[in-house]
């Protein structure tokens, strides 16, 4: 008997080809085993049980049909082939697309049912698929989705790699990273799911399942791969429903499922892999040796038994003899001042992947297909397959529109900044009417402007005029509420620089000032005393105790709690009391603030009980994507509003800060196409007028770009492209926009608007390169 | 410690060699720990830092997920006893009775079913020797080893599960869910007590595929060694 196996790549993220090989020497010592490998660089091409060695050149440049034809002359002559790799899998489908009775590898009609994210064939197993979406979508809904998973997300490659993103700066450049690896955009974003990993591996030939084992990683690396685990029998219906999918797929080969399951018990299928895991001799160990029973399956001649030694395993490190024909080869010379010596992949699977792209397109139509999501649909299975609408472009407000329309822009001297006056006066309208909504006869909601977000006078007199109160940080952003017509007692006072600059306090009694440290409020305590200071309501900010926060006071340690709840005791009883946290949702994402929200509340109740000082304010809020707060604005509130009643029975005011919900839509940024330069493969780079001192939140959010149709004179939101939209300064970093597609004849000259710039982009934009 | 070398395996300890029954008895009627009271400000201000900053941390989490933080703060080591609510929160070590009793309160809070939890657990001599040192050294006593053996502290939080009376046992002192297929040898659970003293006089608990009776010491059975 003669077995190919591939796949020999031992680093710290390795193929099963070694495993198998173990495993196989085990069941059947008599065989001859050949490895078969890529790159001479892949250490277990030294391991010792391979008999013979079949060593080829990388993918890049093995000529496929020719390669083929030879494999087909091995399965011809008898020996069996068991594959390592995904990607090898794949295009063997192809090469042989009525399979081969010694090719131990999957039909491809059963690797289109694997396809990541969706997986379809785990139909009928008790399995979610975690929710996901294609990075096909606009970059407005990728970030939407994002924020939505608290940025617990992982961006994800067609086939291999998988990279955590914290914010979009992260998200951009792991974007470019894997689509220049894989060469496709199809990637996609997963939410994560907290909890313990485990697998299911089987074995099958021609849909009969040969055996499947269970298990659960006991130690991981830092990449998240095994290091040791345990091996035990899958649940009994868990395997009754993996015989039935195995025969619809007629799936031969090994697989492994990899699966998450959280604190409630849950599993989450993260990928069905075309073949045996790299820990697959674990298995062997616990007794169950599963590359044999494939052999035994496809041949019938019987393996030797297994000889169980314990249910768990774990890894060592080895040093083996480099094999004399087989000498190291030299490590190529390290780029100027890099670390390491970009080794990943010496097979050149990222060469093979790209090969097959070309040579089939279809093969990527069920990577990334559409949006999912992991809710139960009653039986159990996640319905993460669903083929949801994907848009490529994002959704431009009607009201957007209808502003720009007002502007001639062959007068408009770029770049500049345009108020969109009806999506303003709206959203000042929405915000309003839901505050009058989730007031009840109890409490008051009242909705505050936050004036740094953007101190244009026009928003502030909107504030004014739709019922909010002005929350300034600085006397200066006070005195400039007063100029617009705001009294002092709709004023809030907050943050650290509240004394700032010295002399411009009012006399007139505020609405409420917020102290933002323990000595903060010692000199508020003071002021009041000395009557340099008046307000109706005086209070704390909390500093929030596990998310990284400058501001407000701490709570981290007892001692500081202890601290906070004697100083409280300080606050004069003339005034009312109130506890103020903001966070800027947009960063820590939707879920991770709501959740946020409730544990301030129970914060709030203890300082409450233990001071026995009266909640009457909640002031709350701070850093609101726009769609976010609109999205959430009905039901979500109104429970949040109950929830503070509940925890807290003095309170009389909610004040919600909704920050750049408000300020954002309000204003865009129109930009002059200075040059365009076609360069290679597709690509564009375009000068602008604008730049990132216009847009100074490129960083952290994308634009909604809009282009004029050149026919229609319509403006239409900007596709995903190859071009980059390079600022006018000269700094390496003025890039504010990576990858967008340009309108059909646009030309220098011709104006972009760049939407959702009116909060921070507006506020904090600079002076620079003006003269 | 005795060794047994065989050909296919080195085992340390096998059951046989362990005085379970010994050990038993010697903890038989100690009960679980809880923290005390002052009936002051001090230690309403501590168990409210507790209850408060558990949730915070939860971050969104599933309240069945353990709240590691708090091995996180605290190191496990001597403490000498009685503690009061005001004095945990302060210390730098806590040992396993107080951080069971923290793990068990931070759960109930969270409206998460828990049960305070002893174990018995088998180590080594050379470890237990060790402990004993420290503790002396720190004038704690050690009563919770006796040779081989060590007494523990954790909680059982009930899931529900299909069963409706499925628990996971979780180690406060480690920061981990502990491990129901238990093989014996160093760090193995030999025996566990759950406490309800509500329970009715028949109710029992499922950890995997053990069933517990509450308020009784249950020794364990070994999971199979391997895969028949």
């Amino acid at each position: 008997m003669k077995i190919y196996i591939s796949g020999l790549y031992c680093g710290t993220n390795p193929q099963p080809g070694v495993g198998i090989a173990r495993s196989l020497r085990d069941g059947y010592p008599e065989a001859t085993l050949v490895g078969v490998e890529y790159s001479n660089r892949s250490s277990g091409l030294h391991w010792k049980d391979f008999d013979e060695l079949w060593l080829q050149r990388p993918w890049d440049e093995l000529s496929l049909k020719e390669y083929g034809a030879r494999i087909k002359e091995i399965l011809d002559s008898g020996a069996l082939w068991v594959s390592g790799s995904d990607l090898e899998s794949l295009w063997l489908s192809d090469v042989f697309p009525e399979g081969h009775p010694n090719l131990l590898t999957p039909p491809n009609g059963a690797l289109k049912q694997i396809t990541k994210p969706a997986v379809p064939a785990h139909e009928g197993l008790p399995l979610h698929i975690p929710t996901f979406i294609s990075t096909d979508c606009s970059d407005w809904e990728l970030h939407a989705f994002c924020r939505r998973y608290d940025w617990r997300v992982w961006l994800k490659g067609p086939y291999y790699d998988a990279s955590r993103v914290h914010n979009w700066s992260d998200f951009e450049a792991v974007r470019d990273a894997l689509s220049r690896v894989w060469a496709t955009d199809r990637l996609f974003l997963q939410a994560h799911v907290t909890g313990y990993e485990e697998s299911i591996v089987l074995s099958a030939y021609k849909g009969e399942l040969a055996g499947c084992v269970r298990m659960r990683k006991r130690e991981i690396t830092p990449e998240g791969k095994t290091w040791a685990g345990d091996v035990t029998e899958p649940p009994e219906e868990f395997s009754t429903k993996l015989r039935e999918i195995v025969k619809r797929l007629n799936w031969t080969g090994g697989a492994e499922l990899e699966m998450v399951r959280d604190a409630e018990g849950k599993l989450w299928l993260l990928e069905w892999n075309p073949r045996f895991p790299a820990w697959i001799h674990g298995a062997t160990i616990a007794g169950r040796n599963m590359p044999a029973l494939l052999v035994e399956a496809a041949t019938g001649t019987p393996a030797r038994a297994p000889e169980p030694h314990s249910e768990e395993f774990t890894r060592v490190v080895l040093e083996v003899p480099v094999r004399s024909q087989l000498p190291l080869p030299p490590l190529p010379e390290p780029f100027a001042g890099a670390v390491g010596h970009s080794l990943k992949h010496p097979s050149g699977l990222p060469a093979l992947a790209e090969r097959l792209h070309k040579m089939k397109p279809e093969i990527l139509e069920g990577h990334a297909n559409g949006n999912g999501n992991g809710h139960s649909n009653g039986n159990g299975n996640g319905n993460g397959h669903a083929k949801a609408q994907v848009s490529c472009v994002p959704e431009v407000p009607a009201s957007f529109l209808q502003d720009l329309s007002q502007y001639r822009f062959a007068d408009v001297a770029t770049p500049a900044w345009l108020f969109l006056d009806s999506t303003a006066s709206e959203t000042f309208v929405r915000a309003e009417k839901l505050a009058d909504t989730l007031t009840t006869p109890g409490v008051a909601v009242t909705n505050a402007y936050s004036i740094k977000t953007n101190p244009d006078a026009r928003l502030i007199k909107l504030a004014l005029e739709h019922g909010f109160l002005a929350e300034a940080i600085s006397l200066l952003e006070v005195q400039k509420a007063l100029e617009v017509g705001f009294r002092p007692d709709q004023v809030i006072l907050n943050g650290p620089g509240k004394w700032w600059p010295e002399g411009l306090m009012p006399k007139e009694q505020l609405h409420a000032v917020f102290c933002d440290s323990i000595a903060d409020l010692k000199r508020v305590v003071g002021a009041l005393g000395r009557g340099e200071l008046s307000a109706k309501t005086v209070g704390v900010r909390l500093r929030t105790p596990h998310i990284g926060s400058r501001f407000g006071i701490p709570v981290h340690t007892p001692e500081h709690f202890e601290t906070l709840v004697e100083a409280v005791g300080t606050l004069p009883e003339d005034c009312a009391f109130g506890i103020h946290f903001h966070m800027a949702s947009s960063n820590v994402g939707v879920r991770q603030w709501w959740h946020l929200y409730e544990s301030m509340l129970r914060w709030c109740r203890s300082v409450e009980s233990l001071t026995g000082r009266r909640v009457e304010t909640l002031d709350v809020g701070g850093g609101w994507f726009p769609d976010d707060w609109h999205t959430d604005s009905g039901e979500r509130f109104a429970s949040a509003v109950a929830a503070a009643r509940e925890h807290l029975p003095h309170l009389k005011q909610i004040l919600s800060e909704p920050g750049k919900a408000i300020a954002q839509p309000s204003m865009a940024l129109a930009m002059r196409l200075l040059e365009i330069q076609e360069m290679d493969d597709d690509e564009v780079e375009a000068v602008v007028d604008g730049s990132i001192a216009e847009l100074p939140m490129h960083a952290f959010q994308p634009h909604r770009i809009l282009g004029r149709d050149a026919e229609t004179g319509e403006w239409l939101p900007l596709k995903r492209g190859k071009t980059r939209l390079m600022g006018r300064l000269c700094m390496e970093h003025d890039v504010v926009a990576w990858n967008v597609e340009l309108p059909e004849g646009v030309s220098a000259g011709d104006v972009l608007i760049f939407c959702d710039a009116g909060a921070y982009d507006r506020s904090m934009s600079y002076v620079f390169g003006r003269g | 410690m005795s060794l047994a070398v065989g050909k296919r395996a080195i085992e340390i300890n096998e059951a046989d060699f362990v005085d379970a029954e010994g050990a038993l008895e010697t903890w038989q009627h100690w009960p679980a720990s809880t923290l005390s009271h002052h009936g002051q400000a001090c230690c309403d201000i501590a168990r409210e830092w507790i209850l408060s900053m558990d949730y915070s941390q939860l971050g969104g989490g599933n309240v069945l997920a353990g709240p590691r933080w708090v091995r996180h703060k605290y190191k496990w080591g001597p403490s000498r006893w009685p503690i009061h609510w005001c004095e945990a929160v302060r210390r730098k070590t806590l040992d396993c009775g107080a951080l069971a009793a923290i793990a068990h309160q931070v759960f109930s809070n969270r409206g998460v079913r828990s049960l305070p939890a002893q174990f018995i657990q088998q180590f080594s001599e050379d470890a237990t020797r060790d402990w004993s040192d420290r503790w002396k050294g720190e004038t704690c006593a050690p009563n919770w080893i006796r040779e081989d053996l060590i007494y523990h502290e954790g909680c059982a939080v009930v899931t529900g599960g299909q069963s409706g009376n499925e628990i996971k046992v979780w180690d406060a002192s480690a920061g981990w869910w502990v491990n129901p297929r238990q093989y014996g040898g160093y760090g193995g659970l030999l025996a566990i007590r759950l406490f309800d003293p509500q329970a009715a006089p028949d109710a029992t608990f499922n950890w995997d595929t053990h069933t517990l009776s509450p308020n009784v010491w249950q020794k364990l059975k070994r999971a199979r060694k391997e895969l028949a």
